[in-house]
Parts: structure tokens; C-alpha cells; sequence
């Protein structure tokens, strides 16, 4: 009977030690320090002359560069297919083979180097699990994907898992593999430890069904391990230790036990391209959660140090939960303050994670007891699984930070290498981690404008690689004027992931760009931001500051339709601003395709146009947003209008025209009637006569009388000056209110006269007082700034009522002798 | 034994209770009648010593539980209403001290008196102030013989009611200066307290932080697994049925109708993946379990059929139309279209879909 297809009794009996002819079977979970640790013991025991190592044959030539002294785990060979000119549309498929130091696969490699034998990988060429990859991301609409070529999808999804699970109280079987393996480490006795993960693993095979086994391409795999087996066997130099997932093992002692079939090894890099990269505990854990493997890696990383310093059993477990506990509790003192607990509930925590540990019959507090003891003693109150704040933190804590560092010989993908190259090129300094200033004259100099670009692309792609300190913004269109850009920058292994990230699916960084564009605008979409022109051209100007303008024309139509379909004034106003601020920097961008954006910029000026006659059913909330898109419309229609033929003038003004004595807001009736005025389609006096009915106007709410005023000085401050009319009928009707509405009045006038700066404030005073025949300073010089509004708006009123009192006893005069003194 | 509408968990699990202190080999806490293996092979059932499980979809759960109880800090179970708490604490005080009848009742009522002691007026006059005359409440009683007591609805007692817990459950001790200057009780070992709160209902008072520092914290989550529940349903259902001749066959499709509906609309998806609005009302496993025995009964006695999900859907409208009458025009939509989408291959989808559009919802 086999070993995979046994029957129960049977399953468990693996012929793991073939001593006779040299050859240790060493079944093992990828990442597992517990299997690590025996490993380690064995090979000292054993002394192989060659190890084998499931993992893709064509990575052999990496594997000096894992074991350099040089390098310092985690650290990951990543794979990509070799690129095929003009199918940029397939799906991007990187496959990542990490190492920790706590792998297993780690330790076989680096014990080998030590003890100077031979070490090989022995699986397919990894092109065949990036096809495999690549099948099932097109067959779920996928985009991109990262695979993990150390998957353990099996031991998540087992149903003799999933029964064993229940009969011995776990909740899942990563828990159920700590129970029963982690649980063990800092032991010696590899023959029972791997006997037992031997028959663990061939119950989980034997209870997978065939045809997941198949479809999950397994049977491939295991005719080349056994080819390469029988290979190093026939070669005769042992003893060899083939290190191989447990699932496996079943598959490839009864394919060593088969006669020999005549099918050769496959080898060959197989089109795909290797390199071996710094890796970090993040990315590992997401990667984890993709395809399986004991999450968390910071707290097996902190086991693995422990038995390898020679810990075991119940003071190890009891001084990783110390460590854990107050090693978090520090991490939250430090992070977030508030949220750190008091040594009470540390006590407690540690107290209920040893019970736990009793209760479930283990050495010590496992991974899932600490969590299950934090759960219980650091929250108070109702809980949300793991995303109340403090377990999420934990996580966080227990995943690690940890970045790895390689050897400089490494090389490494073609886009970290492209942008290496380019910011060496561009004379920045990448040989440590500090932060450094960049000083960049982007008008005159046509290579800082290039290096301006690239700084620009990097943070498009959010490589933390550089931060802008100062400049013009065109973004938010801010600091025009400002001829230079600032820049701090500093290399660190988090750009070189955040590249790696990115290198899937391109090989420059501009190339990089154009994919997270698409990926942005997909997900703009998806938010229900698409029907937003003002999000799409903000997305469409970071593109052009990053430099790869003319190649991403493919939104401009995209762009159009959002402009067209967007319902707000406002947001069409603002892509409006932001296409001329475009078109206007267009040399300083390098843009070619600037004909198109002009089209654009006609689109949105016939879209805005569309969508003027909406102020009709302008809401009170909305009244500052829009006076503002008024205002901005009329800088652009004024400034564009003389620079390019896709604004018409005389459209907007004939908009103004058949809006001016609709039923509108105040507000928008002032701006509307300064508009027309401006545009000469009515007279000042028309102008002025208008402000007066509304001031002076009989409406109950004294906010609305001053909303005209409001409305006209939001679009054109300058008028109070340069229309003198209009000041004094504002003056003249201000003047004549008795004192109990100019203070009920006061808060709207304030609102009103907020877009003034203090210079134009006191010019305008200025203006009054000459009005007045009284110096300016009496009008501005008693002006205090450290009262607030409410308290001047409580004092007037508490000073007039000071005054009825006075009067009422006939005592006025004394007062008004005070003020004049 | 007398017949009794309820009878408590120590009594009715008396055998299994019994069979597992026999075979029970491990250590005990001090003052516990089981060892913490044996508490939990009692709730989470053990098929070789033929003890049932009593609580279904959250196993780590009761491991943090029973910790809990072993330590100094008190437990305070939290969650929606009908997700079981009650049962847990009566079920874990039954186990760890052998008796659950120790519980204050939390309810704007509660006073100071029901946590620590009251006096017999009577005797007090007469005999002046006495152990006799003393009114032991169920937290002095559990303390004085080192048991469990369960404070039920906790937060709604008024605040000031509620922290008369927090030296209780720091120093162990309540003084009763009354019958002298040293006359102090002191817990012996094994008492503790489990209080069952909610925090998020109508009615219900915050918890002051210097109590909740001394409780640990479990969120009881309504079960998620439609298969844990149909099983739940169907053991409680033959519980209540039992010694009635009504619904001894109930078809499992039945159940499946019922769980379903109630597992989509207390999460506001169905398993398809459709979003719907979720009623306020609660739609806990008891009312599921409520709402198949009426049915049972209905069909039994009314019908004399089998139960059908006609019995099911007039039934459901009962739990469903509560306090909110929006909820009914939720459960209108969701019969209009999932349910009648169901309704299509499935005899008792249909027969739910028929009768729930007939009802009065709105």
C-alpha cells in the first residue's frame, strides 16, 4: 500500500531515513523555526555531502548569494517572466521565494556553505509556476499577482486538518501546527520530531482530493524533484539530505520506490528572470496571506533566536511571553501613549497567557495563547475582532519590521536597477540613508527639470524616496510664482521594496508610472469618485509632473467623459483651472500632446457654461464654493480667453446676460450683476442701484441684504475703490442704520469683507474716512486684533445697554464727554 | 424530582456534570469543583464521556473564559442580545461551582443592598444587629462559600449601583461594620464574578473604567456558521419538544429556510452576496429557536401537519415586527426578492415565499 493513497495505519509509515543508500527525507513547513531548529541539529549530525532544496532549479546561482556573509535575512529571490515586446497588457506575475532566518530552507543553505558541501535546488524552473500563476489570476480577472513560491495552501484546507483541529480544541491549523510542532522547539531529536511532521503531512496529502492535487500541479513538480533525486543519487557522493514541504514527501519516497521512468529533469532558466532582493517581515506576512504560512513572522523570528541561543521547553515559552508582552507594552508607550497599559494588566495578560497554555495542554504560551490573553486583558469593552486598535497594533508588533540586506554583488530587477541608474545619472548620492536637500531651478535649467521629474515620478509611485519641501505646486495650484523646487531626499531598503513592488509589470520607472496610473484611475472609479473631473486631471497633472505626459494620453478621453457627465459647477470649474494651469506649464512639463489638452479645455468651458444656469438652485451651503468657481471662471475667461481659441469670451458673458434678473441668491445676484458690470453689459449706475435695493431692501433675514455685497466683492474687491458710487451708497445706507440692526448685521458684513486683505481694508477706510472729512486712523486706529468676534459682538451690546442705562437716569452726557476726551 | 418550567444547568446536566468530576484527572483551582479541562470539556462537549456541547461557534472563546474566572479580575461577557451570554455564565458557574443560582438581576431597581447585604428589619429590632438578622446577598453568599456569582444585565443598574463591584472585586472583602469593628467577610478561594452586560442597547448606563479595569472583556458574537446553528436550533428544538408528541419530524429543509433568513438579515448580505437593509429587531439563534417551536406548535396543534415554511414565515413576522415598523417594510424586500428568488427549485422556500407576501408587513 502507498503512501498517498494508503489506508489509516498505513499513511504514517514514511520511509524517511533510507540510510542504507544515503539519503535523509526531511519533510517540513516552510517557514517553521521548530523544523529549522531539527534541521540544523541533523545536518550536524549527518554532515551531507550534498543538500537539496525544494525551490526552483534555475536559482541555483543565487544560492552563494544567499548564504554570503554579506547577507542578513529576510531576503527573497523574486522571479519575473522574461518580458515579450508588445504584450504589455498580459498579466504581470512575479513569484517570491523568501527566506527568513528562521526558514528551514535558510538553514539547510547556509549549514551547507558552512559545512562546504554542495547545496541545489530541485524543483521546476520557476517559468512554470509563473505559468501556473498566470492561469489562475486571468481566470479570476486578475490584473497582477504576486505568488508565493513557499504556498502551503494545503495545510489551510485540509479536511483531516480541519477533524483534527476539532477533536483537539484548535481554531484553525496554523494554531494546530504550533500545538503540535512549534510547540517542540529548542528540541534535538530530529528523528522523532520529523517522524511526526511526516505523518502529519501524509494525512493532509492523503485526505486532499486527486484532482486539486492535479489542478495545483503538484504531480510535475514531484516527477522533476524525483528525477533530480535519483540524479545526485546515481551520482553517488552522500550522504544527501533532501529538504522538501512535508506534503511532498509522501509522493517522492514512492516515486523513488517506482522503477525509474525515462522522462529527464527540466532545467534551464526556462524564461524567467531571478534576482535575490531584500525582503522585509511586512511584505512576508502579506505574502502569507495570499497563499498560507505561519503569519506573524516577528514572533517566530523571536522563537527561532531563542532555541537557537539553546532555550527549550517551558523557559523558553515563558521567556518569549515576557519578552512579548512587555516588549509590546514598550512599543506602545512609545507609539501611542494612551493606548499603553498599566503593569497590572501586563501581569494579567502573562498570567492568563501560562493558563491558557496549561488549559490547552502546551509548554507554554503559543502564539494564539498570547493573542488570546492580550484579547482578553488589554480590551475593555465590546471588541471588533482585530480591528480594534489595540489588537491591530499587536499585529503589527508580532509581524515586524525587519528589513534584510543583501550582498552589494546582488543584482537586482530591471526597475530598481533603471532607477538606480537615473538618480546616479542625476547626480544624487544613494550610498547611505541620509537625508540630503536638492535645490532645483526648473525654469532656466533644463536638467533639473529632469531631475525634477524623476523626484516627481518617484512620489507618484509613493517610493518615499524624496518629499518636495517647497516650489510650485500646480496640483493645488499654489506658489506659481516661485521659480525653484526644494527637495529632501534619502535611499533606504523601503524604496527598493516599494520598487520591487512595482517591478512585475515594468522595467522603467516610467513604465511603473503609467501602471499606477491605470491602477489609480481603475480605482478612482470604483470609489465613486470617477464622476469627478477635478480628481481625474489632478491625476492626469501628477502624471505630467512625473513625466510621462505624452504616453499617458489614454485618460484625455477618459477625462473628457467625466467632464462632461460631472454635475457640479464647482469640480468642473476646478478641472477647468487645473487643464489651463496645464496647458500653461506645458513647456515646464515637457508635455507634447498639449493640442489635446486645449481641446479638454474647451470641453470643460462648454460643460461650466451648461451648468451655469444651475446657480438658480444654489443652497445657502454651497453659496462660498460657488462664488469662488464664479470667480475663477472669470480669471480663466479672462486670461485664457486671449491665449487660446477654446474659450469664447462672449459665451460666458452671454450666460452672465440671460442670468442677471432670474430669481437667484443675493449672493449670486451680486456677483452676477459684477460680472455683468465687468463685462460692460451694464453701467455703473445700474450697478450701484442694484447694491442699494438689496441693501436697503425689505427682506426679514438682514443676512440676505448683505449677500449682494458679499457676492460682488467675491468677485471683484477692487471695485470698492475704483467705483467710488459704489462705496458711498454702500456707506450712505450702512450709515443710516440705527444702531440695534448694523450689530445684528455685523456677522454677514464681516463675512463679507473677509476677502479683503488688511492693505486693501485700509483702503477702503481710507477711502470712507476722506468720505467723512475725518483722518484715516480714526476710522482704523482704534481697530484691536486680539478680541475675538464674539466678544466685540458682546461688548457692543453690553455697552449699548450701559448706555439706555445712562440715559434713562439723563446721565448721557457723562459719556459722551469721556469719548471725546 | 419536582417538574419545574426551567431547571438550572448544575441540575439538568447533573450526569455529565457527575461523569466528568469521575474521570477528572487534572488539577483543580482552588475552590473549583472541576478541573479547568474538565469546565471545558463540559461546554465544549466530549463525545468519549457523552457530554454534549452547550456552546457552539467560538472555542477560544470559552478558553479565555474560564482563564479569566482562574485570575483575579472578574469576567464581563458583552455582545448583542440573544447571543447566549446568559447561558455561558450559567453553564461555567455550574461547572466551576457547582451551583448557578447565585445571580443579581441588573435593572434600574438594583440597589446597593442586592450586592452586599440587607438586614432582616424584624429581627434587627428585636434582636438588634446579628448574623442572624443579616440578608446575605448572592455576591455575599458566593463569597462566603467560594463560588461563582452572575451579575445579569450589569450596566442596567445606575452607575453608583455598579461600582459598589469594584472594591468587592479588588480587596475580596465586604466589611459589616454593623456587627462590629473587625467584622469583615472575606472571599474564600473560587469566588468570582461573571457579569453579562450589554453596551449598546436602549436603557443601559456606561460602565465607570475603574470597573471595567477589573473585568476582562468577551465579546460574545452571534453565531456565523449557518451549519452551527441549524444544528443548535434543531438539539434546542427537540429539547423543547420533548414529551410533546407535536414536530417530532421536522424537515431539515425547514430549519435551512429558517437559518438562512435569519443568518441574512442579521447581517444585512445574504450568502449570495446581496446587500440588504437589516432591520433593527434582533435576530439571535433563541428567537430562531422561538420561532421554530411556535411553529412546531402551530403546525402540531392548529394544522395537524407537518411544519411547513408557511408555519415559518407567519412566525418570523413576529420577532421581525418588534418596536421599529420600518423593519417591516426590510423584511417586505427581503421576501419580495430574495425570497422569491429562492422560491424558485425549493418547495419550502416557496411555501415561505407564499405566506410571507401574504402578511400584513406594512
Amino acid at each position: 500500500m502507498s503512501a498517498v493513497t494508503g489506508q489509516p495505519g498505513e499513511i504514517g509509515r514514511l520511509d524517511l531515513w533510507q540510510e542504507s543508500r544515503g539519503l535523509y527525507l526531511v519533510p517540513l513547513r516552510h517557514h517553521s523555526p521548530a523544523c529549522a531548529g531539527h534541521l540544523k541539529a541533523l545536518i550536524e549530525e549527518v554532515a551531507p555531502a550534498l543538500i537539496l532544496v525544494e525551490g526552483p532549479c534555475d536559482f541555483d546561482p543565487l544560492i552563494p548569494l544567499v548564504t554570503a556573509e554579506a547577507t542578513r535575512p529576510p531576503v527573497a529571490i523574486v522571479a519575473f517572466p522574461e518580458r515579450k515586446p508588445g504584450r504589455a497588457d498580459e498579466v504581470s506575475v512575479v513569484s517570491y521565494f523568501p527566506f527568513c532566518a528562521h526558514s528551514p530552507e535558510y538553514v539547510a543553505l547556509s549549514e551547507a556553505a558552512e559545512l562546504g558541501s554542495e547545496a541545489r535546488f530541485i524543483d521546476l524552473p520557476s517559468s512554470h509556476r509563473i505559468a501556473l500563476g498566470r492561469g489562475e489570476a486571468e481566470a479570476d480577472g486578475e490584473a497582477a499577482l504576486a505568488i508565493s513560491l513557499t504556498d502551503e495552501r494545503a495545510f489551510d484546507a485540509s479536511d483531516y486538518g480541519r477533524a483534527l483541529c476539532r477533536r483537539i480544541g484548535c481554531r484553525d491549523q496554523n494554531e494546530l501546527w504550533d500545538h503540535l510542532f512549534e510547540s517542540r522547539a529548542g528540541g534535538r531529536d530530529w528523528r522523532r520530531f520529523f517522524r511526526d511532521v511526516g505523518v502529519y503531512c501524509a494525512h493532509v496529502r492523503a485526505a486532499t482530493p486527486a484532482a486539486q492535487i492535479e489542478r495545483e500541479g503538484h504531480p510535475e513538480r514531484e516527477a522533476q524533484m524525483v528525477a533530480l533525486l535519483r540524479e545526485a543519487l546515481d551520482d553517488g557522493k552522500g550522504p544527501i539530505v533532501a529538504v522538501t514541504g512535508g506534503f511532498h514527501t509522501p509522493a517522492l519516497i514512492e516515486g523513488l520506490a517506482a522503477e525509474p521512468p525515462s522522462r529527464k529533469p527540466k532545467r534551464g532558466a526556462g524564461g524567467a528572470e531571478a534576482y535575490l532582493i531584500r525582503y522585509g517581515f511586512r511584505q512576508l506576512d502579506q505574502l502569507n496571506d495570499y497563499a498560507a504560512g505561519l503569519p506573524l513572522p516577528g514572533f517566530y523570528d523571536r522563537l527561532w533566536q531563542r532555541a537557537a541561543n539553546g532555550e527549550a521547553g517551558e523557559p523558553l515559552w515563558r521567556d518569549l511571553a515576557v519578552e512579548v508582552v512587555t516588549g509590546f507594552a514598550a512599543h506602545l508607550r512609545q507609539t501611542q501613549p494612551s493606548l499603553s497599559p498599566p503593569l497590572p494588566v501586563l501581569t494579567a495578560a502573562l498570567e492568563a497567557a501560562s493558563r491558557l497554555a496549561a488549559l490547552r495542554g502546551r509548554p507554554g504560551p503559543t502564539r494564539e495563547d498570547l493573542l488570546d490573553a492580550c484579547r482578553s486583558t488589554l480590551l475593555k469593552g465590546e471588541q471588533a475582532g482585530d480591528l480594534t486598535p489595540v489588537m491591530g497594533l499587536l499585529h503589527g508588533f508580532l509581524t515586524g519590521s525587519a528589513i534584510g540586506d543583501i550582498p552589494p554583488s546582488a543584482g537586482s530587477p530591471p526597475l530598481v536597477e533603471a532607477a538606480r541608474a537615473q538618480a546616479r545619472r542625476l547626480g544624487f548620492n544613494l550610498e547611505d540613508g541620509e537625508a540630503r536637500n536638492r535645490k532645483l531651478d526648473i525654469y532656466r535649467k533644463p536638467r533639473h527639470r529632469e531631475v525634477s521629474r524623476f523626484l516627481h515620478a518617484l512620489a507618484f509611485l509613493e517610493a518615499g524616496f524624496a518629499a518636495r519641501t517647497s516650489g510650485p505646486d500646480f496640483l493645488s495650484g499654489v506658489k506659481l510664482d516661485v521659480l525653484s523646487e526644494t527637495w529632501s531626499y534619502a535611499w533606504s531598503p523601503m524604496v527598493e521594496a516599494r520598487l520591487i513592488e512595482l517591478a512585475a509589470g515594468a522595467e522603467t520607472v516610467a513604465e511603473a508610472c503609467l501602471r499606477v496610473l491605470r491602477k489609480q484611475l481603475r480605482a478612482l472609479g470604483e470609489q465613486g469618485r470617477g464622476r469627478n473631473a477635478g480628481a481625474v486631471v489632478q491625476l492626469f497633472l501628477s502624471a505630467c509632473q512625473a513625466g510621462v505626459a505624452d504616453r499617458a494620453e489614454e485618460i484625455l478621453p477618459l477625462i473628457e467623459a467625466e467632464v462632461t457627465s460631472d454635475p457640479e459647477l464647482r469640480s468642473v470649474v476646478a478641472a477647468l483651472r487645473e487643464l489651463h494651469l496645464l496647458w500653461r506649464g506645458r513647456e515646464v512639463l515637457g508635455m507634447t500632446g498639449a493640442d489635446t489638452v486645449e481641446r479638454l479645455i474647451g470641453v470643460a468651458y462648454a460643460r461650466a457654461l451648461y451648468l451655469l444656469p444651475d446657480l438658480t438652485a444654489a443652497r445657502e451651503e454651497d453659496l462660498s464654493g460657488l462664488l469662488e468657481a464664479l470667480a475663477s471662471l472669470r480669471e480663466i475667461v479672462t486670461t485664457a480667453g486671449a491665449e487660446t481659441e477654446a474659450i469664447d469670451e462672449t459665451l460666458f458673458d452671454e450666460a452672465v446676460a440671460a442670468l442677471l434678473d432670474s430669481e437667484v441668491h443675493p449672493a449670486i445676484a451680486g456677483a452676477l450683476a459684477c460680472l455683468a458690470f465687468l463685462a460692460e453689459l451694464i453701467g455703473g449706475g445700474d450697478l450701484v442701484a442694484r447694491l442699494r435695493g438689496n441693501l436697503g431692501g425689505a427682506v426679514l433675514e438682514t443676512g440676505e441684504r448683505i449677500a449682494f455685497l458679499r457676492g460682488l466683492i467675491a468677485i471683484s474687491r477692487e471695485l470698492l475703490w475704483r467705483l467710488p458710487a459704489l462705496a458711498e451708497a454702500a456707506d450712505e445706507i450702512l450709515g443710516g442704520l440705527d444702531e440695534d440692526s448694523f450689530v445684528s448685521m455685523l456677522p454677514n458684513l464681516r463675512l463679507a469683507f473677509a476677502a479683503l486683505d488688511p492693505r486693501e481694508a485700509d483702503r477702503f477706510a481710507q477711502r470712507i474716512a476722506a468720505r467723512h472729512q475725518v483722518a484715516q486712523t480714526e476710522v482704523t486706529g482704534a481697530v484691536r486684533y486680539d478680541a475675538s468676534a464674539e466678544e466685540v459682538q458682546r461688548n457692543l451690546e453690553l455697552s449699548r445697554r450701559l448706555l439706555r442705562c445712562l440715559e434713562e437716569d439723563g446721565l448721557r452726557s457723562f459719556v459722551e464727554a469721556e469719548v471725546r476726551s | 424530582m419536582e417538574m419545574v418550567l426551567r431547571a438550572p444547568a448544575e441540575e439538568k446536566y447533573a450526569e455529565e456534570l457527575t461523569r466528568l468530576k469521575e474521570a477528572d484527572d487534572g488539577p483543580r483551582p482552588p475552590g473549583w469543583r472541576l478541573s479547568a479541562r474538565a469546565v471545558r470539556r463540559f461546554i465544549l462537549g466530549d463525545e468519549a464521556l457523552k457530554v454534549s456541547r452547550k456552546f457552539y461557534g467560538d472555542d477560544p472563546l470559552v478558553d479565555r473564559a474560564i482563564v479569566s474566572l482562574m485570575g483575579a479580575q472578574g469576567l464581563m461577557m458583552v455582545g448583542e442580545p440573544g447571543t447566549a451570554k446568559s447561558m455561558l455564565s450559567e453553564l461555567l458557574a455550574a461547572a466551576v461551582s457547582g451551583q448557578s443560582g447565585l445571580v443579581v438581576q441588573g435593572s434600574a431597581g438594583t440597589t446597593e443592598d442586592h450586592i452586599r447585604y440587607s438586614w432582616n428589619y424584624a429581627l434587627l429590632l428585636a434582636e438588634g444587629p446579628s448574623a442572624r438578622a443579616l440578608v446575605p446577598s448572592p455576591v455575599f453568599q458566593a463569597m462566603r462559600s467560594g463560588g461563582i456569582v452572575r451579575f445579569e444585565e450589569l450596566t442596567r443598574c445606575p452607575p453608583e449601583v455598579q461600582d459598589a463591584l469594584i472594591s468587592i472585586l479588588s480587596e475580596k472583602t465586604i466589611a459589616v461594620p454593623e456587627l462590629g469593628e473587625s467584622q469583615t467577610l472575606r472571599a474564600k478561594p473560587g469566588f468570582n464574578v461573571i457579569g453579562t452586560a450589554n453596551l449598546r442597547d436602549r436603557g443601559v448606563h456606561e460602565m465607570s473604567s475603574a470597573l471595567k479595569r477589573r473585568f476582562n472583556f468577551e465579546t460574545v458574537h452571534p453565531i456565523s456558521d449557518p451549519g452551527f446553528e441549524k444544528e443548535l436550533v434543531l438539539k434546542e428544538l427537540a429539547e423543547r419538544l420533548a414529551g410533546l408528541e407535536a414536530g417530532s419530524e421536522i424537515d431539515p429543509g425547514v430549519i435551512d429556510v429558517l437559518v438562512q433568513t435569519f443568518q441574512d438579515l442579521r447581517s444585512g448580505r445574504t450568502k449570495e452576496g446581496t446587500s440588504l437593509s437589516r432591520p433593527d429587531a434582533v435576530m439571535s439563534t433563541a428567537e430562531a429557536v422561538n420561532v421554530v417551536h411556535a411553529a412546531a406548535l402551530e403546525a402540531a396543534f392548529l394544522d395537524k401537519a407537518a411544519v411547513s415554511g408557511a408555519h415559518i414565515a407567519r412566525q418570523v413576522q413576529g420577532v421581525v415586527l418588534k418596536d421599529n415598523p420600518e423593519d417591516g417594510k426590510k423584511f417586505k424586500a427581503y421576501v419580495d426578492h430574495v425570497a422569491k428568488d429562492r422560491s424558485g427549485g425549493n418547495a419550502h422556500w416557496k411555501a415561505f415565499y407564499q405566506t410571507a407576501r401574504k402578511l400584513k408587513l406594512v
